[in-house]
């Protein structure tokens, strides 16, 4: 089958940092992914490389069948790819329910009925339907996490991208905001997850990657990744983070 | 005077919800109507000679400053865009622009500028650039928008730029395109950020406009020195002068910090 996204020999240069280097990745239709590695190993850059957040200098990236490379097809490619940031990048000056509504609105040109059915649905399903007129800055990360997961979701979109989605929060909000991405990964939503969230690694994820230099070092299922990996810089990386 | 562009808006603490800065307002007010009945004469002779002028530089500001947030907008914009050509040419414009006194440009606009199309039109025989003729208001008005829209275009750029990327990431990770996302994000934070500083540009402008009164336009400073020069009462004229000066700038100070306000409950 066809993957719905396939990244080919991509290279990416910051300065004199080779942030990627010949990086190639096929992600199957319903496949959840998550990408491990150490800070500077280029896994961020790589997840913002498929919605074109971040330019890369060679190679080619194919999402659902659009080739990135114009202006007009990197703004279908972004229709189609929901992001959650680390730092959720809620719209601080409208409400959770125009946070959801306002892409939904402009770019689907959907109406003001049609888009807020479509976000008291989604709050309902991320659990905070109660929270649909506060103010971002009203609310905990873990919820505004959950917000942003819920806006990226009313766009429709087919592939889900997570960057460090629990990163930013305090410990106790992180299974709140795990527990909503394992629902959509058991819903059959591509994902690709860059986390250290083991235990997601292994309750949702098909595959494991560790990159680290801006190389893919190993793939494996998580299980095998995590428990019994080939090399040696991944056995490094994992007896720091375990 | 020219180069004074200190903050004249008295920042309000936060917290009481009738500021003190209306006394100020009402005490000159209450001033001016004070002069004006006790001693009609001079006062309102004064008054009734330079209302003309106030109007018009009310509404000189006023176009100006509608202009000035548009074209700022719009250099600001060029300034922190990704091509070279637009950040180099709207580098050069503030730069130049800055470096020059607001005086000597109004001065260049009404006296030189038409004298530089006559020639281009001469040289390259174009009629309708020959005849190019101006008046005094429109050149006033072009010539403030120009100088303001390049300080205005700094205090946008500064208020887009305080915004953080993930916001913009954010948006086009929805699908928008740069504009809608400028429109619908960006600049709506922007805003609040911005407000002071573009409420305090507006009354350095109100301000600044009296050196219209040299190109020619008869704005209240110019009337006023009419009027000194025809009733050799320079104290009672430039009183006056002043006191009403003082009213619009201290009502525009009101407005914004109203504004500020305003914005900060939506928030």
């Amino acid at each position: 089958m066809e993957p719905i996204i396939h990244i080919e020999n991509i290279h990416k240069h910051f300065g004199n940092t080779h942030a990627l280097n010949n990086v190639s990745l096929d992600v199957a239709k319903g496949e959840v992914i998550v990408i491990i590695g150490p800070s500077g190993s280029g896994k961020s850059t790589l997840l913002r490389c498929i919605n074109r957040l971040e330019e890369f200098d060679a190679g080619k990236i194919i999402v659902d069948g659009i080739t990135l490379d114009s202006a007009e097809n990197i703004n279908a490619v972004r229709t189609e790819v929901g992001m959650v940031f680390q730092q959720f990048n809620l719209f601080p000056h409208l409400s959770v329910l125009e946070n959801i509504m306002l892409a939904q609105k402009i770019v689907r040109k959907r109406s003001n009925t049609e888009a807020e059915n479509i976000a008291r649905e989604l709050l309902n399903k991320v659990g905070i339907h109660e929270k649909a007129d506060a103010y971002p800055g009203q609310l905990s990360g873990g919820q505004q996490q959950r917000v942003a997961i819920a806006r990226a979701l009313a766009m429709n979109p087919k592939i889900m991208l997570f960057d460090e989605p629990t990163s930013a929060l305090d410990p106790e909000m992180i299974q709140e905001v795990l527990d909503v991405m394992l629902n959509l990964a058991k819903e059959g939503m591509t994902m690709v997850v860059v986390s250290h969230e083991m235990g997601f690694a292994r309750a949702a994820a098909d595959r494991a990657i560790l990159m680290d230099g801006g190389q893919i070092i190993e793939e494996a299922a998580p299980d095998i990744l995590f428990s019994k990996p080939k090399e040696e810089r991944t056995k490094l990386f994992l007896s720091k983070i375990l | 005077m020219i180069l004074s562009r200190k903050a004249s808006a008295p920042s309000t603490k936060k917290g009481g919800t009738f500021d003190r800065w209306w006394f100020l307002l009402a005490a000159v007010v209450a001033l001016i109507l004070l002069l004006i009945f006790t001693k009609p004469d001079p006062f309102m002779r004064i008054l009734l000679y330079v209302k003309a002028g106030l109007w018009t530089t009310v509404s000189l500001t006023g176009i100006s400053f509608l202009l000035v947030m548009l074209f700022g907008l719009l250099v600001a914009l060029c300034r922190i865009s990704k091509s070279k050509v637009l950040v180099g040419i709207s580098t050069v414009y503030v730069e130049v622009i800055r470096g020059i006194p607001l005086m000597v440009q109004l001065i260049f606009w009404y006296f030189a500028f038409p004298s530089v199309i006559q020639g281009i039109g001469q040289a390259l025989n174009i009629q309708s650039f020959i005849d190019f003729k101006t008046n005094a208001i429109s050149m006033a008005i072009l010539g403030l928008t120009i100088c303001y829209s390049a300080y205005m275009s700094e205090v946008y750029r500064a208020g887009i730029q305080s915004i953080s990327r993930g916001q913009m990431e954010a948006a086009r990770s929805l699908g928008m395109n740069y504009l809608q996302a400028m429109q619908h994000v960006i600049l709506p934070q922007a805003v609040r950020v911005i407000l002071p500083p573009v409420g305090n540009e507006f009354i350095t402008l109100l301000k600044d406009s009296s050196l219209v009164s040299v190109v020619a336009v008869a704005d209240m400073t110019r009337r006023g020195r009419e009027f000194m020069a025809a009733n050799f009462i320079p104290i009672q004229t430039w009183t006056m002068i002043a006191l009403l000066y003082l009213v619009m700038t201290l009502l525009a100070g009101r407005l914004v910090a109203y504004m500020e306000r305003r914005f900060k409950m939506e928030k």
